[in-house]
């Protein structure tokens, strides 16, 4: 396994990318943005190239401790911005959103790189699925929250820096629909892991406690926007108190609590 | 009769509210968000929760601790009401199918919750769960409530370098009224699946197998239910049964305390040249009795001899499958609703950029 530097490559490319953005908020220089999706693109790239070398080199997708996880949910991050941004081309949103991303792969930097062998209990392919769209549709909350927060700030500055309101809402709702959608494939592939596993499809260990409420929190907002009262300030407020709750499910209740979901 | 469709109409209104489904949802979320931080701090009451159907533990836990249950009936009731709501949303969708049939992956993802509602009610009310059951190889259990019965034949614990049990290898076969209906190999994320039945490798433990003892005139010996020595002075030393932890009542009997090494006893049988004969139990940890100290055949324990026995869970679900069929609403659900928000997003309906 190559060290850091790579890693440390890849933390410059997305604060670059962060730079890029700030000082196109301030300039708004056509090519900042395009200097700044650029250099998230770059960053996508070698982040996908690390997690493949680390999937090859390993024989499994490396995910068992709390820097895999963490790197993977801040690739899924980048993804899913860069798949708004060439979709809708957000511009300024991605400072918070790389921002966001920045924290998490951070976060991941200071700990062991190293693979550890993949344990008996985790040799199935329910668990890269499971994997794979939780953290995907994490992603899209996270992205959901960023754009909560951008129509907060957008509905109390009303800057041209930003998307109007209406399209942040809409995106939002978008960010919220794909998310709950990854993570009902999440739920379901962890079912079946877990019939298999302990015999029981649905646990009350408090891991899947919680992530029954991430999915009864996202179904409810999914509804929720159909609700007119709620199209604006409260909707933006809903998709950051869900995101709170994603956060405590992912991280707090492995940091606070004890669990016997695997990885905690 | 107009008053009665009127209030039928409400009812119905009430049924496929959207609003309630948002109340009712978000009532069960605050109830779970409390009542799950209950739960790591009270482990003597929740700790059990998966170890039995739903109803069961509650059953037991409710007459212990209500106080911290409280909001387990609630949350019930608000999941119970939450899809009666999905199923009336459903049924009036599929009244006004022909007009709404774009929202079939939405349906679908309702339809999956709701099997996936009945399947966890039916799997808890008429399920069992049960185990972790001690089995070494060759042994058979009996399943709780069934006329099945597991026979593990083979078992093989793989261990790492730092002796860490990696995987449980067991080979079972599943008998039904005597005759045998499945086998299989069961180890970890592989059960042995039939007619419902989950059955499991969960961990293993040791058991008491003998004694490595010393003999005079012999020297070391290993000692185990059907060992047989013969001693020098014409003496036969055998060992008819062997308990890891043992006590003797008051009418004398010896009798089994636990599975685990603690007060271990073994019963001997000392055939002397004479034909006679002596029985008896002798507790490892005391004195050896009479009849073996005056021969000098007693038997110096020294170290306790342990084999593997497999922990396998045996589980029963009969909504399993009605939750898979939910599962599998919900997978093509999500598949055909995100392919349709995409359609719509290709024909000109989408955010301006």
């Amino acid at each position: 396994m190559p060290g850091k530097t790579l890693y440390f490559l890849l933390f410059a490319l997305y604060a670059a990318a962060v730079a890029g953005y700030a000082v196109h908020a301030v300039r708004r220089h056509s090519w900042l943005n395009r200097a700044a999706l650029a250099l998230v693109s770059g960053g996508v790239l070698l982040h996908t190239g690390l997690l493949v070398q680390r999937w090859l080199l390993a024989g499994y997708l490396p995910v068992t401790n709390l820097f895999a996880t963490l790197f993977f949910f801040s690739w899924a991050l980048a993804l899913t911005f860069l798949y708004f941004e060439l979709r809708y081309r957000l511009g300024a949103t991605g400072l918070f959103v790389m921002l966001l991303n920045l924290l998490l792969l951070g976060s991941a930097l200071p700990r062991d790189t190293k693979v550890p062998a993949l344990i008996p209990v985790l040799d199935t392919p329910l668990f890269e699925l499971h994997i794979i769209f939780s953290f995907t549709g994490y992603a899209m909350f996270a992205m959901a929250f960023a754009l909560g927060v951008l129509y907060l700030v957008q509905a109390r500055l009303a800057t041209a820096a930003l998307p109007e309101l209406s399209l942040l809402r809409r995106l939002n709702e978008e960010a919220i629909f794909l998310g709950f959608g990854l993570f009902t494939l999440c739920m379901v592939a962890g079912g079946i892991w877990a019939h298999i596993a302990w015999g029981y499809w649905f646990s009350w260990n408090i891991k899947s406690v919680w992530s029954f409420l991430v999915w009864l929190f996202y179904a409810g907002m999914c509804h929720a926007k159909f609700v007119r009262r709620w199209h604006g300030g409260v909707y933006a407020w809903l998709s950051i108190t869900g995101f709170g709750v994603v956060l405590f499910t992912y991280l707090g209740i492995g940091l606070l609590l004890e669990s016997n979901h695997p990885l905690e | 009769m107009t008053d009665d469709r009127t209030l039928l109409q409400r009812l119905w209104n009430l049924g496929c509210s959207l609003k309630l489904a948002i109340y009712v949802a978000s009532l069960a979320t605050l109830l779970i968000m409390g009542g799950s931080l209950v739960m790591p701090a009270h482990p003597e009451i929740f700790g059990g929760m998966d170890a039995a159907p739903i109803g069961e533990w509650f059953a037991g836990a409710w007459a212990r601790a209500p106080q911290l249950l409280w909001w387990l009936p609630l949350t019930a009731l608000c999941l119970v009401i939450f899809g009666l709501n999905t199923l009336c949303c459903l049924v009036d969708w599929l009244i006004h199918l022909k007009a709404r049939w774009r929202k079939a992956g939405e349906y679908l993802i309702h339809s999956g919750f709701l099997l996936l509602l009945v399947g966890y009610l039916w799997g808890n009310l008429a399920g069992f769960r049960s185990g972790p059951h001690r089995l070494a190889a060759g042994e058979t259990l009996q399943l709780p409530t069934t006329q099945y019965a597991l026979r593990l034949e083979r078992f093989a614990p793989d261990f790492s370098a730092e002796g860490r049990p990696l995987d449980l290898v067991n080979e079972v076969a599943l008998l039904h009224a005597g005759q045998e209906v499945a086998r299989g190999t069961v180890r970890f994320n592989h059960p042995l699946l039939h007619d419902g039945l989950v059955i499991l490798a969960t961990s293993l433990d040791q058991r008491l197998t003998g004694f490595r003892c010393f003999l005079p005139g012999i020297g070391m010996v290993d000692l185990a239910p059907g060992s047989r020595v013969a001693l020098p002075d014409g003496h036969t030393l055998g060992v008819l049964n062997l308990l890891a932890d043992a006590r003797q009542t008051g009418d004398g009997r010896v009798i089994p305390v636990g599975e685990r090494l603690g007060n271990p006893a073994m019963q001997l049988l000392l055939l002397r040249p004479d034909g006679s004969s002596w029985q008896g139990w002798y507790f490892l940890r005391e004195a050896p009795p009479l009849p073996l100290a005056t021969t000098g055949a007693a038997p110096q324990p020294l170290q306790p001899l342990a084999g593997y026995v497999s922990l396998l869970t045996v589980n029963r679900d009969p909504g399993a499958g009605l939750a898979l069929a939910g599962g599998g609403c919900l997978t093509v659900g999500v598949l055909f609703a995100m392919l349709s928000f995409y359609r719509k997003r290709a024909r000109g309906d989408r955010p301006q950029v």
